[in-house]
């Protein structure tokens, strides 16, 4: 008999689901649909907004949260405060990459090469990229990262930070550093500066050639060939 | 058979399976929401995971949405056939919402199988290890629910625990309220 006092606890709220239902639908195709306008903050609304809408609906009427004791309601809102307690307290560090005494060089890097290669992972889109090089003909022996490689792309993500736009060496990233990362402005800089020992430092750090270890390694990030790219668009800061 | 007294027992006046079920999704928001919000402040912060984020077909989640949303019908349909006491049609409603779930798995199982075969894998990058890490733990609660559902269908077409369709509706429907997320996060913002 118990099911029957348990359904003395029930609401017995029916709302005309069927209704709801279609309302739930043609919600989803706008949000299908917003995209294809192609304007950022449309696609934002119809995309998160519409869910925000659809979830409420579904929350409220089918899961009858809206009849339901308030204790109940309290205690999601709990877990829900939570979860934006956590994003608050988490998402500072992780979506920005540089504060007044930090750098995470990882993630600079992982954001420029996700921006020189994209879909560097794939292995179809690395067979595009294959096929695109091969019609090239002599550029066919060459690696597909040195063909894309953009070092004035490369130097605005990853170099600027600290070295600045122009690499008068005062990004950001600068104001945290003592000493202060090398003014590629400064005439005073290239005197006995080889590429060679340029490539070097770009590959293996300031402390490979006795300069400052604030200066780190990138090898990981670039090859000798790429290096050496980019030592040629840092010459162009020479005044 | 003698019942567990927890079961007709209720000091907040709330059935205390329901209780109990609403406690779990309470639990589940902190689970779920703790990975959504790391994929959006990764996602905010990286705004290279936009190239990854194209390949995924939103035609198939959005056709999976539909089956979620219709097997949510469906399940609701049960918990109202329930509740006038009738046991074969919500059995029949509960067995049409199972049908969604097999649906929803099969098209997501075309959809990984294309994606791993062409090299998206879940050790790629960032993206692609909170896509497989979010909708397989989607997924995960998708199989337990309809496995669950499937004992509780087998018991109300005897026209037995007729209370327990609605709380496998109210777990069903929160599944669904976290595709709705996933949809958007995972399949429209490229």
């Amino acid at each position: 008999m118990s099911q029957h006092t348990e359904h003395k606890g029930g609401h017995g709220h029916h709302p005309d689901y069927k209704k709801i239902y279609f309302v739930l639908l043609g919600l989803l195709v706008v949000s299908i649909l917003g995209p294809e306008i192609g304007i950022v903050w449309v696609t934002l609304i119809t995309a998160f907004g519409i869910a925000l809408v659809k979830a409420n609906l579904v929350v409220q009427n089918f899961m009858h949260l809206r009849w339901e004791k308030r204790i109940m309601k309290w205690m999601l809102a709990t877990s829900v405060v939570l979860m934006f307690l956590f994003f608050a307290g988490t998402a500072p560090d992780v979506m920005k990459h540089e504060g007044h005494r930090w750098i995470n060089d990882s993630a600079l890097a992982a954001t420029a090469r996700g921006i020189e290669a994209p879909h560097h992972e794939g292995e179809a889109a690395a067979q595009e990229h294959a096929a695109g090089v091969a019609q090239d003909g002599a550029a066919a022996t060459e690696a597909p990262a040195e063909q894309a490689f953009d070092a004035k792309g490369a130097f605005g993500t990853v170099c600027a930070t600290c070295h600045g736009p122009t690499g008068a060496g005062n990004g950001p990233g600068a104001a945290a550093l003592n000493p202060k990362p090398a003014n590629f402005g400064d005439a005073a800089f290239w005197e006995g500066k080889t590429d060679e020992s340029l490539v070097k430092v770009i590959r293996e750090g300031g402390a490979s050639v006795g300069k400052s270890a604030l200066m780190p390694a990138w090898g990981g990030l670039y090859n000798e060939a790429q290096a050496k790219a980019l030592v040629a668009y840092i010459r162009t800061f020479k005044k | 058979m003698q019942k567990p007294i927890a079961t007709t027992r209720s000091a907040t006046g709330i059935p205390t399976g329901r209780l109990a079920i609403w406690w779990v999704l309470a639990s589940e928001v902190v689970i779920f929401g703790g990975l959504l919000a790391s994929y959006l402040m990764f996602r905010l912060g990286h705004p290279e995971w936009g190239n990854a984020a194209a390949v995924t077909n939103t035609y198939l989640g959005a056709f999976n949405t539909f089956v979620l949303l219709s097997s949510s019908f469906t399940a609701v349909l049960a918990h109202q056939a329930a509740e006038n006491g009738d046991g074969k049609l919500a059995a029949k409603y509960l067995l049409m919402t199972i049908a969604g779930a097999v649906i929803f798995l099969v098209v997501k199982g075309f959809e990984w199988s294309y994606e791993i075969s062409h090299g998206y894998t879940i050790t790629s990058n960032g993206f692609w290890a909170f896509y497989y890490t979010a909708a397989g733990l989607h997924a995960a609660h998708v199989i337990a629910g309809a496995i669950i559902m499937a004992f509780i269908a087998a018991a109300a077409a005897k026209g037995r625990e007729l209370h327990r369709v609605e709380l496998i509706g109210i777990y069903w429907h929160f599944v669904d309220v976290v595709w709705i997320f996933l949809f958007p996060l995972l399949y429209i913002a490229k």
